[in-house]
């Protein structure tokens, strides 16, 4: 099974799941921060795991990375991508202060942001495992800051996944004065893509 | 991790367009004066043969260790089995000779630290390509593998330097 095979009624189901996560990851980040915080989950694609480069203006692009591996019944990873100004601007949004405070990435941020990347994926993760009733928990997220292509490429490489395709969710994360786009990737390993869409019976 | 913000006016420079871009398990020869460039090397191998004589420079973007070790459909040289082997062919079809030929590397790191499983195929690359040279009888002249940094790398036909471009560490040569 691989995601470019997959028919609109599928990619509709995971789309759908994805927004019960985002909402389920809003929740709990205004809880976490104070102050309400909105995350919308406007479009899911398929896409080579070639092209994701692209979608920063190049392999060297430097970018925030956030990783976890899946554990459970589905094996894989899910990656959250941002760029480097955009995690900035997610370090703001969440301290409730301007678009331009944060100005360097330094420890302090890049624990904030995986924080902040983790939820959403423990949410996304959490939503799919109900929908499906299969067993999903991530593994402990790790980060980095460097050049898109080589993060994309390690994930990829993976011992556990050997996908060449991946789900994209654009994610936004907004309140009433600022907006960040973040990528959210969803890489199960084809044997656990073929288990996932069995079970939300649309495969 | 390091703020790297000091060092991206270096890396912001524009490739110059007569640069030959080597992709993602792609493998390329070419002649002096020609540059070849390979982006972003995160776990990923970049393999450098050169012939000092004619000049004839190799340039080869390893992903995975061995066919072996994927089920995946794709690039034949994404893997360091097949990849070195046919980028050594490459060059004696262009007229290099096998005992001139000399191999640097660079890339093998370990992007995503202290996690299990992901932080290995970094290492598992830089050994099957070390393998895959030692058995072509191509030594390895220069290596700068490991650490948990992306790096760009160009190869020079005329002079056999690697460039080596990162975040991290600038720009240095080896």
């Amino acid at each position: 099974m691989r995601f470019d095979a997959m028919s609109d009624m599928q990619v509709d189901a995971l789309r759908e799941t994805g927004s019960i996560g985002a909402g389920h990851a809003a929740t709990a980040l205004s809880q976490l921060v104070g102050h309400a915080i909105s995350i919308d989950v406007p479009t899911l694609e398929v896409l080579d795991v070639g092209e994701v480069p692209e979608l920063f203006g190049g392999p060297e692009t430097l970018v925030v990375g956030v990783h976890v591996r899946l554990l459970g019944d589905i094996g894989g990873s899910m990656l959250f991508l941002a760029e480097r100004a955009s995690a900035l601007a997610l370090v703001d949004l969440m301290h409730a202060r301007p678009v331009g405070s944060a100005r360097a990435f330094s420890a302090d941020e890049e624990a904030l942001v995986t924080h902040v990347a983790s939820i959403l994926m423990s949410a996304y993760l959490a939503a799919v495992g109900r929908l499906a009733d299969v067993s999903l928990l991530p593994a402990r997220p790790s980060s980095t800051l460097d050049m898109a292509g080589a993060i994309m490429q390690a994930v990829t490489s993976d011992a556990a996944l050997r996908a060449d395709v991946a789900l994209l969710l654009k994610t936004r994360f907004y309140d009433a004065d600022t907006s960040v786009d973040a990528y959210l990737f969803f890489l199960p390993d084809p044997a656990g893509l073929g288990v996932l869409l069995g079970r939300l019976g649309v495969a | 991790m390091s703020e790297a913000s000091a060092i991206l006016r270096d890396l912001a420079q524009e490739f110059d367009p007569s640069h030959l871009i080597v992709g993602v398990g792609e493998i390329a020869c070419a002649r002096e004066p020609e540059v070849l460039v390979t982006q972003a090397l995160g776990s990923c191998v970049g393999v450098a043969l050169w012939d000092p004589r004619l000049r004839i420079g190799g340039l080869a973007h390893v992903m995975l260790p061995s066919t072996s070790s994927s089920a995946a459909q794709g690039k034949r040289h994404r893997f360091a089995d097949l990849a070195v082997p046919d980028l050594v062919e490459r060059m004696l079809d262009m007229g290099a000779a096998p005992r001139r030929i000399v191999a640097k590397i660079a890339g093998g790191a370990s992007m995503f630290r202290g996690e299990s499983g992901i932080d290995t195929i970094g290492d598992r690359n830089v050994a099957a390509v070390r393998y895959q040279l030692e058995r072509a009888g191509v030594p390895v002249m220069a290596a700068e593998t490991g650490g948990s940094h992306a790096r760009t790398i160009e190869l020079s036909t005329s002079t056999g330097i690697l460039l080596i471009r990162s975040y991290t560490f600038g720009i240095h040569e080896i």
